[in-house]
C-alpha cells in the first residue's frame, strides 16, 4: 500500500511550481513519509476542506432561503384555511337559520332544537320534526344511521372518497374564481353521478341510502348548474334516475350536457346558489337538501345529518389536503407568463423600459446610450423558434453616457430618461407606425434637464399632473414639471440619510413622495417639504426599488439582502417581509390593480407575486450575466396582458 | 486579482452609483469569466482602464475565438460610435450637409432604403447605425454570441466600411466636432487599427489620415471595394470622378 500523500504531494508540487517537484520524485522511488510529502498533502487537504466547506456554506445560505420562503408561503395557506372554515361555521348557522325559518312557515311549528344553536362543527340530533306525512317514525334514526354507515362502505368501495376529493377540488377552484375548464367539471361530475347512482340502481330499498345518494346528485348537479348557469327546467327524477342509468358511461358527454341543462334550477335559489359557489361539498350538499319540496324534506334533513358528522370530520381532517388543492389548483389553472417576443437590439445592458399606455408599444433604455421604442405589432418571425424577433422602430440619440431609467407618461405622448451624466430628457413619443429609417428629427427631443449633477438612478412620474421626481447620486431629489419654462420646481436632499437610491409618487396621496436610501425609506410631503413617516426598521438590506401601491397604503420595496418588504404608508410599520430571490432584488413593478407584483433579481430571474397572499406564482429565468448584474427592469403594460424584462445581456423580453 | 478577492467581489452598479464609480470595480481575470458576454465584459474592461492602448485593446485572450472577438470588437464600436451621432446631430444639419460625402470624390448612398437613397449625412448616421445595430443582433445573421457563422463573416467587413464613413464624413466636414471626440474616446484610431489587424477593410479605404502608427496621409485617390451583395444593408457609391476601383483587400 502506497502513502496517499505521494500522490498528492506530487500534483501540489507540479501545481505550485516551487522546487518541490524532485521532493515528490523522490518519494516515489522511496514509498517513505517525508516532510515535504506530508505538508503536500496537508496543504492539499487543507485547501480541499476549504473548498468543500465554502461551497457547504453556500448551499446552507440558499436551503435557508428556501426555507424561508417555504414559512412564508405555509403561513399564506393558513391564513386561507383559517377564514374558509369561519366562512363555512358562518354558513352552516345561516343555512339552519333558514331551514328553522321555512320549517315553520311551511308546519307552523318551531323546530326549537335547532333554532339559536350556536354554529358548531359536532353531529347535532337529527331533526326529528319532518313533514306530517313522512312515514319514518322517531326509531328510525337508528336503523338510518346503520344504514348510512352501510351505505358509506359501499361507496367507499366504489371509489367514493376520490371522487369526493375531485368535486371539492372543483369547489375550492371556483370559490378561487379561477375559470375551471368544464371538460374536467363536466367528467367529474358525470363520475359522480355515475357512481352514486350505481348502488341506487342496485338496492332501490334502502329508503335512507337512496336519499343520500340522490341528495349528493342533486350536489353534484347544482354545482354543474352553478358553474354553467343553467337556470331552465325542472326536477325530474324519473328522468334523472334514466339519466343516471345511461351515464354508466363517464365519458359520454353529450347526454352529461342534455341532464346538466335539465337540471335542478328552480329549487336552488338564491341562497343556495351562492353557497354552492362559495362553499364544500357538504355544505353544498346540505343547502340543496334542505330545498327540496317536501318530497324530499324528509331526506333533505337526513342528508343534512350526515354532512354535519362529514364537515366536521372533514374541516378538521383534510385542512391539509383541502390546501393542497388550493397551491395545485393556483399552479394548474392560473395563467402563464410565457416569453414571446425578444427585443435585441441593444449593444449593452438594457436598464429600464416602459410600456406604452394603450398600444402594444415599448422602449427601452440602455447602457449603450441609447432609447428604443418597439412595437410588438411589427415582428419578424424566427425560424423554428417560438418567440419572435421585434425590431426597433425608433433610436432616441442625445444620452452621452449609459441610461439609467425611464418613465412614460400616462397620455403615452411623452417619456423621460436619465442618464449616468445627471441630464434629463423629455422625449416626444414618435408615431407607433413611424418608419424606422425616416429622415432624423430633431423636435423629437423636447427638453433636456441638467440641474443634477450626478448621476441619475430613478424617476417616477405623477399620475396626473405631469410632475416628475428624480433621484441621484448627487444626494437630492428633485421635483419638476418639465412642461413649464423653468422645469425645476424642488430640490430635497437629507444629508443624514446620505444618497437616494429609489423615489416614487405614493399613489393614494399624490402629495406626497416615498425615497429610498440605502437603507431608510421615508416618506415626504412634497409641498411642506416635512417629512411624514420614515418605515421603521432595523437592518435592512439596501433599498433598491421602491414602489407605492395604486390605490392602497402600500409602499414596496426590493433589497440588496433578497428581500421584498411590504410596508403600511400611514403608519410605517412593516407588514411582511420575504425573502424572494437568491440574490438582490433590483426590480419592482405592481399592476394597474395592484393585484400583482412583479420582481426582477440578479438571480436571472422575474417572479410574479400574488399583492395579497403573497405568494410567489410564477418564476420565468429570462437573462444571461453580464458580469454579476442580471435583470435591471420589470414592466406591467398598462391596459394590455404584457409583461417585459430588460437585462444586462443587452435583451428586453416581453411574455403574454 | 487575487483568487481569495475574487469570491467576494460583486461587480454591480447599484442604485446610488456615483457617475464617476461606474464600473469601477477590480478588473476580472479573462479565464475567470463564465459568463456568455465574457468578451465583451472584457472588451469593456480593457477599454476602461485605458482607452488610449489600443494594443491592448485590440490583443485578444489567448484561446480567444478570432471570429468572436472580431464579432464583439465590432458591437462596441458600433456602441460607441453612437457618441458621434450624438455631437453630429447637434452640428450636422440636413440644410448644409445634404448628401453623405467625405472628400469630393465619392456620394454614399443609404442603403436602408428599397432602393438606395441620397439621404442628407446626418440620416445616413442614424441610419447606418441602427441597421448596423440591427444586423449585428439578428437572430438571423448572429444568433448566438459565443460561435459565429462562417456565412455571416462576410458581414462584418460591410458593417467596418459603411461605418466607417460615419468617420471620415465627422473628419472632413466636422473638424473640431471630430478632434473633440477623438480625444476622449480614440475611437477612430482604434477602429483603423482594428480593420488593419483583421484586414476588414482595404487599407486605400481608410481616408481619415494619421489614425494609423506610420499611416498614410490622405490617399490620392479613394477606392472603393465592390459593395457586398447583401439585401438589406448594402451601401452603394455614385460614379467616381476620378480614379478607378479596385479590389484592393489583402
Amino acid at each position: 500500500m502506497r502513502y496517499p500523500g505521494n500522490e498528492e504531494g506530487g500534483t501540489a508540487g507540479s501545481a505550485g511550481g516551487t522546487g518541490n517537484g524532485p521532493g515528490g520524485n523522490k518519494e516515489d522511488s522511496k514509498p517513505r513519509y517525508s516532510i515535504p510529502g506530508i505538508l503536500h498533502f496537508i496543504q492539499h487537504e487543507w485547501a480541499r476542506f476549504e473548498m468543500e466547506r465554502a461551497s457547504w456554506e453556500l448551499e446552507r445560505a440558499e436551503l435557508q432561503a428556501r426555507i424561508a420562503f417555504l414559512q412564508g408561503e405555509r403561513k399564506g395557506q393558513e391564513n386561507l384555511k383559517n377564514d374558509l372554515v369561519r366562512r363555512i361555521k358562518m354558513l352552516e348557522y345561516a343555512l339552519k337559520q333558514e331551514r328553522a325559518k321555512y320549517h315553520k312557515l311551511k308546519f307552523g311549528t318551531d323546530p326549537s332544537n335547532e333554532l339559536g344553536k350556536p354554529p358548531d362543527l359536532e353531529p347535532e340530533p337529527p331533526e326529528l320534526q319532518t313533514a306530517a306525512g313522512s312515514d319514518e317514525p322517531i326509531s328510525s334514526q337508528v336503523s338510518w344511521r346503520q344504514g348510512r354507515q352501510l351505505l358509506r362502505q359501499y361507496l367507499q368501495e366504489i371509489g367514493y372518497t376520490d371522487t369526493i376529493i375531485d368535486v371539492r377540488s372543483n369547489r375550492v377552484r371556483s370559490l378561487l374564481g379561477l375559470e375551471a375548464p368544464e371538460q374536467q367539471a363536466q367528467q367529474e361530475n358525470g363520475g359522480s353521478n355515475s357512481e352514486n347512482k350505481r348502488p341506487v340502481a342496485e338496492q332501490p330499498r334502502r329508503v335512507p341510502k337512496k336519499s343520500l345518494a340522490e341528495a349528493m346528485m342533486m350536489e353534484a348537479e347544482s354545482a354543474v348548474m352553478a358553474n354553467f348557469d343553467f337556470l331552465s327546467g325542472g326536477m325530474d327524477v324519473d328522468d334523472d334516475d334514466d339519466m343516471a342509468d345511461d351515464l354508466d358511461d363517464v365519458d359520454d358527454d353529450i347526454k352529461q350536457s342534455k341532464r346538466k341543462s335539465r337540471g335542478i334550477a328552480d329549487e336552488v335559489d338564491a341562497e343556495t346558489e351562492e353557497v354552492l359557489n362559495e362553499f364544500s361539498f357538504l355544505g353544498a350538499e346540505e343547502a340543496s337538501a334542505a330545498d327540496k319540496t317536501d318530497e324530499w324534506s324528509y331526506s333533505g334533513a337526513r342528508a343534512d345529518d350526515v354532512s354535519l358528522g362529514e364537515l366536521a370530520q372533514l374541516t378538521v381532517n383534510n385542512d391539509a389536503d383541502m390546501n393542497m388543492d388550493v397551491t395545485l389548483d393556483k399552479e394548474a389553472f392560473r395563467k402563464t407568463w410565457m416569453a414571446k417576443y425578444t427585443l435585441r437590439s441593444h449593444f449593452d445592458s438594457v436598464r429600464a423600459l416602459a410600456f406604452h399606455p394603450v398600444e402594444p408599444v415599448l422602449i427601452t433604455a440602455s447602457e449603450d446610450h441609447t432609447l428604443k421604442m418597439w412595437n410588438l405589432q411589427k415582428t419578424v418571425s424566427a425560424k423554428k423558434n417560438a418567440s419572435l424577433d421585434v425590431e426597433p422602430l425608433y433610436t432616441f440619440r442625445q444620452h452621452s453616457g449609459p441610461v439609467m431609467c425611464l418613465v412614460m407618461s400616462s397620455s403615452g405622448e411623452h417619456v423621460y430618461s436619465a442618464s449616468l451624466d445627471g441630464t434629463i430628457n423629455a422625449w416626444k413619443v414618435p408615431d407607433c407606425n413611424i418608419d424606422p429609417y425616416d429622415s432624423y428629427d430633431p423636435s423629437i427631443l423636447v427638453r433636456t434637464m441638467n440641474d443634477h449633477t450626478d448621476a441619475v438612478h430613478g424617476l417616477s412620474l405623477h399620475s396626473q399632473k405631469s410632475h416628475l421626481l428624480s433621484c441621484s447620486a448627487d444626494g437630492t431629489v428633485r421635483l419638476w414639471d418639465p412642461t413649464s419654462k423653468s422645469p425645476l420646481i424642488d430640490t430635497f436632499s437629507s444629508p443624514n440619510d446620505g444618497i437616494p437610491t429609489a423615489v416614487d409618487f405614493v399613489r393614494d396621496e399624490p402629495s406626497h413622495m416615498a425615497v429610498a436610501y440605502n437603507s431608510q425609506v421615508v416618506i415626504y410631503d412634497l409641498e411642506s417639504k416635512k417629512q411624514i413617516v420614515r418605515f421603521e426598521c432595523d437592518s435592512i438590506g439596501a433599498v433598491n426599488r421602491v414602489v407605492c401601491h395604486p390605490t392602497l397604503s402600500l409602499t414596496v420595496t426590493a433589497h440588496d439582502d433578497r428581500h421584498i418588504r411590504f410596508w403600511d404608508n400611514s403608519t410605517g410599520k412593516m407588514l411582511h417581509a420575504m425573502v424572494a430571490h437568491l440574490d438582490a432584488v433590483t426590480s419592482l413593478a405592481l399592476d394597474p390593480h395592484g393585484l400583482y407584483l412583479l420582481s426582477g433579481s440578479h438571480d436571472c430571474s422575474v417572479r410574479v407575486w400574488n399583492v395579497e397572499s403573497k405568494q410567489c406564482l410564477q418564476e420565468m429565468t429570462a437573462h444571461r450575466k453580464k458580469f454579476d448584474e442580471a435583470i435591471h427592469d420589470v414592466a406591467f403594460h398598462p391596459s394590455k396582458p404584457f409583461i417585459a424584462s430588460a437585462g444586462a445581456d443587452g435583451l428586453a423580453k416581453v411574455y403574454v | 486579482m487575487t483568487m481569495s478577492e475574487v469570491k467576494v467581489i460583486v461587480r454591480r452598479n447599484r442604485p446610488g452609483t456615483k457617475g464617476a464609480e461606474f464600473c469601477k470595480w477590480p478588473e476580472e481575470p479573462f479565464e475567470e469569466m463564465d459568463s456568455t458576454l465574457a468578451v465583451q465584459q472584457w472588451i469593456q474592461q480593457t477599454i476602461r482602464r485605458d482607452p488610449s492602448n489600443i494594443t491592448a485593446i485590440l490583443t485578444p485572450p489567448e484561446t480567444q475565438d478570432e471570429e468572436v472577438w472580431k464579432y464583439e470588437h465590432l458591437r462596441q464600436f458600433c456602441m460607441e460610435l453612437n457618441g458621434l451621432a450624438v455631437k453630429l446631430q447637434s452640428e450636422c444639419f440636413p440644410e448644409t450637409c445634404n448628401q453623405m460625402t467625405a472628400t469630393e470624390q465619392w456620394i454614399f448612398l443609404c442603403a436602408a432604403h428599397k432602393s438606395p437613397k441620397e439621404c442628407p449625412a446626418i440620416d445616413y448616421t442614424r441610419h447606418t447605425l441602427d441597421g448596423a445595430a440591427c444586423l449585428l443582433n439578428s437572430n438571423k445573421y448572429f444568433p448566438s454570441r459565443v460561435s459565429i457563422r462562417e456565412s455571416s463573416l462576410g458581414k462584418l467587413g460591410s458593417v467596418c466600411r459603411r461605418v466607417y464613413r460615419i468617420f471620415s464624413h465627422a473628419y472632413f466636414h466636422h473638424k473640431t466636432l471630430f478632434d473633440d471626440f477623438e480625444a476622449s474616446s480614440h475611437l477612430c484610431r482604434r477602429f483603423t487599427s482594428f480593420v488593419m489587424k483583421y484586414n476588414l477593410m482595404s487599407r486605400d479605404n481608410l481616408i481619415v489620415p494619421n489614425m494609423e502608427d506610420g499611416a498614410t496621409d490622405a490617399p490620392p485617390a479613394v477606392t472603393e471595394t465592390a459593395s457586398t451583395p447583401t439585401t438589406t444593408t448594402t451601401t452603394t457609391k455614385v460614379t467616381p470622378v476620378t480614379g478607378n476601383t479596385t479590389e484592393s483587400e489583402a
